[in-house]
């Protein structure tokens, strides 16, 4: 039991073309995933395959034992979307932005309510950013950016925390501190993160899938393994072929 | 200037030409905010052209075919919802060819609309009219529509402001959140084709993309935030209306031409101060 999601024999085609074949996996409560994989190799298409943005062109996707299409908002997982696809001259305030993770919440007449205000500003305060929410997204730094979409999704206070290369497009500073503070949820919520940097995230995650049409599962123990002799890298450089 | 004021005191087609600038300029700046933040102006301009078609289609009912009870301004909201739907629907299910349909709606309508026209009496002045409009033009009970209208606009951005602001922002966190994402982006263009239907009676077909752009756009440049820019645009769209009635009264100019005129040279002054 305890398995929050889980892809049954799930394949998806787009426009003919075979991006994923056949993927099952469960993941339980409270783990840490790295989902790596080569561009192209359908790392996307499977978060949102996840999220259901996408729907699968045969088999199922499960939340905590239920089918996906019985799940009409997806109940606690929240996504943290890569901070560069962002309209740098949209016009939102930090906190505007955070809010929008308690919007499950907001009643008809459309007020926050002070508790409302209250968790974002705490997740705020969790991704250490205490001081900008009154400062415009589009000034912020790459890295300030990317905390701020994390304390939006923090906001929703999710079971599961989905990342899209949350250290993408940051300098290394920040990505430190997106690793410190997705150490601290470590355990608390499921996180699942695309990532190119398995290096760097290695001591967080517990569990690593790679993509490349077909989904291959390592156990932790298998990882460190491959980390201890030295070969922790073989799969990537497989990968690339 | 004086005379002006004294001669809004006096006429009373020039004070409901006032009137009627004012609140159009509630419904624009609010929703231009809206159409300039989230770059949906090619879409307004479809829907814009595309209402001559319901105007010129119940002034040939009215005109030609002796149906008192319609007017040209249910043709024009009819037709402009309508449009607003038909492009809705082609943007959330029909993406590929999205800018071509928007394109071919614009042509489209306003073919339709001179056409009806054509076929009623007084072909020439109906047409001016609609298409650089005719502040002057406006009926008491025009103005009780607009009036309506307006509450009608401000109401629902009241309640649906922060689900307008995500949408415009970033759709997929709005799935998430559980949010009927295609309602409320329909819902949107709706209110945009509302708020068109208000400033043709000002500026006329035309001009309305000025009045819907130009008071947000420069607003923009001043303000990060979206409700912030709504206010300062609601200012400055009644602040161009005013004005430019004043100036076209004394120059003798066409109202909805000058006002537009004096919206963009504002913007370009603007714009000049960001370099």
């Amino acid at each position: 039991m305890s398995s929050i999601i889980s892809l049954k024999k799930v394949s998806f085609l787009y426009d003919r073309t075979l991006v994923l074949d056949n993927v099952s996996f469960d993941i339980e409560k409270g783990a840490f995933i790295g989902v790596i994989g080569p561009n192209g190799g359908g790392k996307t298409t499977l978060l949102k395959l996840i999220l259901g943005f996408l729907k699968p062109s045969s088999g199922d996707i499960y939340y905590f034992d239920q089918h996906q299409n019985q799940n009409k908002r997806i109940k606690s997982i929240s996504y943290v979307p890569q901070s560069l696809q962002f309209d740098k001259q949209f016009p939102i305030s930090v906190l505007e932005l955070v809010l929008e993770g308690r919007l499950f919440n907001l009643p008809w007449y459309g007020k926050f309510s002070k508790a409302d205000k209250t968790a974002a500003l705490q997740a705020l305060d969790l991704v250490g950013l205490p001081d900008f929410q009154h400062r415009a997204f589009g000034t912020l730094s790459g890295g300030q950016a990317q905390r701020v979409l994390i304390a939006r999704a923090l906001a929703s206070e999710p079971e599961v925390l989905i990342l899209d290369e949350p250290t993408a497009s940051v300098d290394s500073e920040s990505e430190a501190e997106i690793y410190r503070i997705l150490k601290k949820l470590q355990g608390k919520v499921t996180i699942i993160m695309v990532t190119h940097n398995l290096q760097a995230a290695i001591e967080l995650v517990n569990q690593v899938i790679c993509v490349k049409q077909t989904v291959t599962l390592f156990s932790p123990e298998a990882i460190c393994e491959h980390f201890a002799l030295g070969l922790y890298h073989a799969p990537l450089i497989k990968l690339r072929d | 200037m004086v005379s002006f004021l004294e001669a809004l005191y006096t006429n009373s087609i020039l004070l409901s030409a006032v009137i009627a600038g004012l609140a159009s300029s509630v419904a624009s700046g609010i929703i231009g905010s809206y159409v300039v933040v989230k770059r949906i102006v090619f879409i307004s301009g479809s829907i814009s052209h595309s209402v001559l078609s319901g105007i010129g289609f119940c002034l040939w009912l009215e005109r030609a075919k002796g149906i008192a009870w319609v007017s040209p301004l249910q043709g024009a909201l009819i037709a402009g919802i309508l449009s607003a739907l038909l492009i809705g629907w082609m943007h959330l299910y029909h993406r590929q060819r999205e800018d071509s349909i928007i394109a071919a709606l614009w042509s489209i309508g306003m073919a339709t609309g001179v056409l009806f026209i054509s076929q009623t009496p007084g072909f020439n002045v109906e047409l001016t009219n609609f298409l650089i409009g005719n502040i002057l033009w406006v009926t008491p009970t025009d103005l009780a529509v607009l009036f309506a209208l307006d509450i009608v606009i401000v109401l629902t951005v009241l309640c649906c402001h922060k689900r307008f602001l995500i949408i415009c922002f970033d759709e997929e966190q709005a799935k998430i959140q559980g949010l009927h994402v295609h309602a409320l982006y329909l819902l949107l263009l709706v209110l945009i084709a509302v708020t068109i239907v208000l400033l043709i009676q000002v500026v006329g077909i035309i001009l309305v993309m000025t009045m819907l752009t130009i008071p947000a756009a420069i607003a923009n440049i001043f303000s990060s935030r979206l409700s912030h820019i709504m206010w300062i645009a609601v200012f400055l769209s009644a602040l161009f209306c005013f004005s430019g009635t004043a100036l076209a009264y004394y120059i003798d100019w066409p109202g909805g031409a000058t006002i537009a005129l004096l919206a963009g040279l504002a913007y370009v002054v603007s714009l000049l101060r960001l370099f």
